[in-house]
């Protein structure tokens, strides 16, 4: 695939020296729905940050729409197109909903679509439009999660990563949040996905990528990883 | 309160500010403290910059009030410079000093901050100290006397030096207010409550923390001249000290309030008072009762008011609005 959106080769990373991924490659298409799979420990928080450039790498390549990340710092990485929701949500409490929406659109901030954007994350959230002066901090988990994903959505990026999205969400909570990045995706934003839950990452996703002991254990299709006996045995507890 | 009541509380206080001199002998005890409260109130807006929008509690900022108390005395004994001028080219080298310890600082968080700051100011101390072929060493430096002159900012009465204050304090206030409302104010919120999420939003963390430091360290910087030509004498421990310059500052924002544009004037207003209060009236008694009694009443404001003087306003807001 030439045409690839993000493209991972060969890449260590960690902290300290004491790397988590040893030579990850992978590669995410235009509009394709990805998501990463695997146990705790297995690097695909790394894998996230490390992208963003907020964990620095020890060897191997990433290059996003033919730009070599390597050579920017994090904050540079947004203006590409790249929004990162990071584990455990990290809206800021301080703000309104609305101001935490509006420092997604940071890197961006002279583009005058701006509020039509806001409209479009509303009529994905419905509740974030009825609580968008309230206080980001006081709300529920659920909606919190609805505020970051807003925000990187304000970012209008062609890649859109998740960290573990659903982490601590009630149920209900967290049907309404993938159907959304359902939504997200048939609007043409590619996504990479990083979720514990197995079950429900492979029903949304187009292709699964497992991680274990920060490799590449295997990759396919997501109907072909639900069916694939390994995954039913270590993953979806069949 | 409203936004309209605010600007009303605020003019109001302001005109009283104005009007309090004509009442008070020109060159008494009462305009002196008056004019201590206004310039340490200046001072802990200074230092509100940092510690309140970026949330970084700095215990070095007599770093920079000392390098512009210095900066400017120098320049007036040995070239005759106004210190008008002396004060900016002070603010010029705090902001200078203020950049250059920020930068190896700034991936410090919490306690360790706190601590490699207070580090900065104990080693500008000793440095003035020590290096007394250019500071004068131990033995201080002597604003030298002029005829009153608004030029060479000198002057007999502390009337002058009350407005000067006042004016310093709307000023460094008006600056917070400012930063705080622009698009440096949300970068700074954004880097307070989680560096990584203002990064992947696109926040150069590191910058805003430099400029924030920079801004704090230049208008710090400049309350130093301030200082030197209101008292006319000062040495190394008094204007780089930590406990007279540093962690009163600190303490003064905090008690009034952290963050908020009130919070350093309330914190001035009830701390200077107090300390003075507490000399002259406990310290003919026991000695080290006056520093016992301020440090009981210190501990008691913290407790009861953990987010400061200010937030007691606040208090009053809510319950009334929640009665309507």
């Amino acid at each position: 695939m030439s045409a690839d959106l993000l493209v991972v080769s060969g890449l260590a990373a960690g902290y300290d020296r004491a790397d988590v991924l040893h030579g990850v490659s992978l590669a995410v298409g235009p509009g394709e729905f990805v998501c990463v799979i695997g146990a705790n420990t297995a690097g695909k928080s790394t894998l996230l940050r490390t992208i963003s450039r907020l964990v620095p790498r020890s060897s191997g390549a990433i290059a996003f729409d033919g730009h070599d990340l390597m050579r920017l710092p994090a904050h540079r990485v947004p203006a590409l197109g790249i929004a990162h929701v990071p584990e455990g949500r990290h809206v800021f409490f301080d703000m309104s909903v609305e101001d935490n929406l509006l420092t997604g659109a940071f890197s961006r901030r002279q583009d005058p679509e701006i509020p039509a954007r806001m409209e479009e994350i509303f009529a994905l959230f419905p509740r974030l439009r009825e609580r968008r002066a309230q206080r980001a901090g006081s709300m529920s988990g659920g909606e919190q999660q609805m505020v970051a994903v807003g925000r990187a959505l304000m970012l209008k990026p062609r890649l859109l990563m998740l960290d573990e999205p659903s982490h601590g969400l009630a149920p209900m909570v967290v049907e309404e949040l993938h159907a959304a990045l359902v939504k997200i995706h048939a609007g043409g934003t590619a996504i990479l996905l990083v979720e514990q839950n197995t079950q429900l990452a492979l029903s949304v996703a187009t292709r699964g990528i497992v991680l274990e002991s920060g490799r590449v254990a295997l990759e396919g299709s997501a109907a072909a990883l639900r069916e694939d006996p390994r995954v039913r045995e270590a993953y979806l507890g069949l | 309160m409203t936004r309209p009541t605010k600007l009303a509380a605020a003019a109001l206080a302001l005109l009283a500010a104005l009007c309090l001199p004509l009442g008070l002998d020109h060159q008494g005890y009462a305009i002196r403290v008056a004019t201590l409260v206004f310039l340490f109130g200046a001072m802990a807006q200074s230092w509100n910059v940092v510690g309140g929008l970026a949330n970084q509690m700095s215990l070095g900022h007599a770093a920079f009030f000392g390098i512009g108390a210095y900066t400017s005395t120098l320049l007036l004994i040995h070239a005759g410079l106004s210190p008008w001028l002396g004060m900016l080219a002070g603010g010029v080298l705090g902001g200078l000093a203020a950049a250059l310890i920020s930068l190896p600082t700034m991936r410090l968080s919490g306690h360790y901050f706190a601590l490699a700051t207070l580090a900065f100011g104990e080693v500008m101390r000793v440095v003035a100290n020590s290096w007394a072929g250019l500071t004068g060493g131990p033995v201080g430096l002597s604003v030298p006397f002029a005829p009153d002159s608004l030029a060479l900012f000198n002057f007999k009465s502390t009337v002058p030096h009350y407005y000067i204050a006042l004016a310093a304090l709307c000023l460094v206030t008006a600056i917070f207010v400012w930063i705080r409302n622009s698009a440096l104010g949300y970068r700074l919120r954004a880097v307070r409550e989680n560096v990584d999420a203002a990064e992947v939003v696109g926040v150069d963390t590191a910058r805003t923390k430099l400029v924030a430091a920079v801004i704090s360290g230049v208008l710090m910087a400049m309350t130093g001249t301030l200082y030197a030509q209101l008292n006319f004498f000062f040495d190394p421990d008094t204007v780089f000290g930590a406990a007279p310059i540093s962690i009163r500052v600190a303490l003064i924002a905090i008690v009034g309030g952290v963050g908020t544009a009130i919070g350093p004037i309330v914190g001035a207003l009830v701390i200077i008072p107090l300390e003075e209060a507490a000399n002259l009236f406990l310290s003919s008694q026991v000695a080290g009762l006056s520093g016992f009694a301020y440090g009981l009443i210190l501990i008691a404001v913290i407790l009861v008011q953990p987010h400061g003087l200010a937030a007691i306003g606040r208090r009053f807001q809510r319950k009334s609005k929640g009665a309507s």
